[in-house]
């Protein structure tokens, strides 16, 4: 499941290279798209603005298949305080901004799965796919704006796969 | 030469989204479908199907149902089943179009479909419509997408304006319409000799993106691609369908399902004839908001597979994803 976790990242990630391209963080000295996985990220006391965090929740398999079909779910978080230019007035464009950032992040629906422990990364026989995105309500948050959109994303396990 | 080896997969259980729908028209006079074939054509990008076929978009609650006949032969005491036939072979379809357009109204509705012609003045009231405006003449240098006219003529479509493009009614009987068999003629009497009669029933409909003092630029190519001579234009302000008549509308239809793992499963019906009026399903949005469906039921007609001879009326294709074992 790892690879179809990597992949569903990996794919966010240079899809946002590509829709909004100034939309990038620096993190441990690294400027790169602000897209983030938090298990894979030191804790952060609050939000990280102007960026996507994905948050790997729930998870459930249909063993009773050919190969295991992996049910996971995915909750993009983000928040935005707007621009300082604007005092933050701006935090209700902002956020839609963002809101219309996921649906592009998110289409198309799939993508080949992909081995990154490997370098090269290294293609799978597979597609990881997953649902519409499903969008929480807008919430205050101190000065700012944040939302939460849950996607669930399927896989199916290849041979030797962990 | 080598090729690299692959590691197969099990056959996966298929999954998918959506079914997305493709018509195209049936030559009614010489009653020849448009055949799909999927060993040739069979991975078509689903945003641009191959021609003549016209994509119709998404479509929602897609059912198949077969209502073959089958009968046994029984022989012996106590009788016992020894061989099994087909006595009918008889499908249907049904499904909803989510968007509303000419060619989904028309096939959702079943018979003729009507365009309202811009009415004339002084004339009398009608259900799908009274006289229209008089049409106005091609010049030469029109194709699919561009009609050619005089700018005093020109001057009468505005950009946004729909128009129907197609020839005079002058007599005749049998199938009327350029590009599809929009409608059938028994005689002249019955359509009032109407020169208007068949730009009010074709399919060769488009909305104007501009006009110039040369002509009109269209939004859409004309389903019947470059006008013929003796086509005329007439401005028209949407389309009316009707409960009864005696026409069926009959299309080649071409269902897609793409899965998640890159299989395609195809389902080809050569002839699909309407087989309910005109009726809607409307799927709640936020009170008192709601989407509302064309709801539309087919009968599939038979034609012959000249593979070898059988009478059938749909054809389902998969097309399996790349290294699944089949």
């Amino acid at each position: 499941m790892q690879n179809a976790k990597d992949t569903f990242y990996i794919a966010l990630r240079s899809r946002l290279a590509s829709v909004n391209p100034a939309r990038t963080m620096t993190l441990r000295g690294v400027t790169r798209p602000a897209i983030l996985v938090s298990e894979a990220e030191a804790p952060m006391a609050q939000p990280l603005l102007d960026a996507f965090a994905l948050s790997w929740t729930g998870l459930e398999a249909d063993v009773q298949l050919p190969a295991i079909l992996a049910q996971m779910t995915c909750e993009i978080q983000y928040a935005t305080a707007g621009t300082k230019a604007n005092a933050g007035l701006d935090r209700g464009r902002t956020l839609e901004e963002m809101d219309c950032e996921v649906f592009h992040l998110l289409y198309p629906y799939s993508t080949q799965k992909m081995n990154y422990t490997t370098t090269p990364a290294t293609p799978m026989e597979t597609f990881v796919f997953w649902s519409e995105p499903e969008f929480g309500p807008a919430v205050a948050l101190r000065d700012g704006l944040s939302r939460t959109v849950k996607v669930t994303v399927f896989a199916f396990q290849e041979q030797g796969e962990a | 030469m080598s090729t690299q080896p692959i590691t197969p997969l099990p056959a996966l259980p298929p999954m998918g989204r959506s079914v997305r729908a493709y018509f195209a028209p049936v030559d009614r006079v010489h009653r020849v479908p448009t055949l799909f074939d999927p060993s040739v054509n069979g991975r078509f990008a689903s945003n641009a199907p191959p021609a003549p076929w016209l994509d119709l978009g998404w479509i929602e609650n897609f059912t198949r149902k077969s209502t073959s006949r089958f009968g046994e032969l029984i022989t012996g005491s106590p009788g016992t089943t020894q061989f099994q036939v087909r006595e009918t072979v008889d499908a249907s379809v049904s499904f909803r179009f989510k968007a509303w357009s000419k060619l989904s109204m028309a096939l959702a509705a079943g018979s003729q479909h009507m365009n309202l012609l811009v009415p004339a003045a002084g004339g009398t009231a009608n259900g799908s419509g009274s006289k229209g405006v008089p049409a106005v003449n091609l010049t030469s240098g029109s194709n699919a997408t561009f009609l050619a006219m005089a700018a005093s003529d020109a001057a009468g479509f505005a950009a946004g304006s729909l128009l129907t493009v197609d020839v005079d009614y002058a007599g005749q009987t049998g199938f009327v319409g350029s590009g599809v068999c929009a409608a059938y003629v028994s005689s002249a009497a019955s359509v009032n000799s109407d020169p208007d009669y068949i730009r009010r029933v074709s399919f060769n409909v488009a909305r104007v993106a501009s006009s110039n003092a040369t002509g009109l630029q269209l939004s859409q190519a004309l389903i019947a691609g470059v006008p013929a001579a003796g086509m005329r234009v007439q401005p028209i302000s949407g389309f009316v369908d009707r409960e009864g008549g005696s026409f069926f509308q009959e299309w080649s239809a071409l269902f897609v399902i793409d899965g998640e793992q890159g299989e395609r499963i195809l389902f080809h019906y050569p002839r699909l004839q309407a087989m309910a009026g005109a009726a809607e399903s409307v799927t709640a949005l936020a009170s008192p908001l709601e989407r509302i469906a064309l709801s539309a039921a087919f009968r599939a007609l038979a034609v012959t597979d000249a593979n070898d001879g059988e009478r059938v009326v749909c054809f389902r294709s998969y097309l399996p994803a790349a290294a699944t074992l089949i």
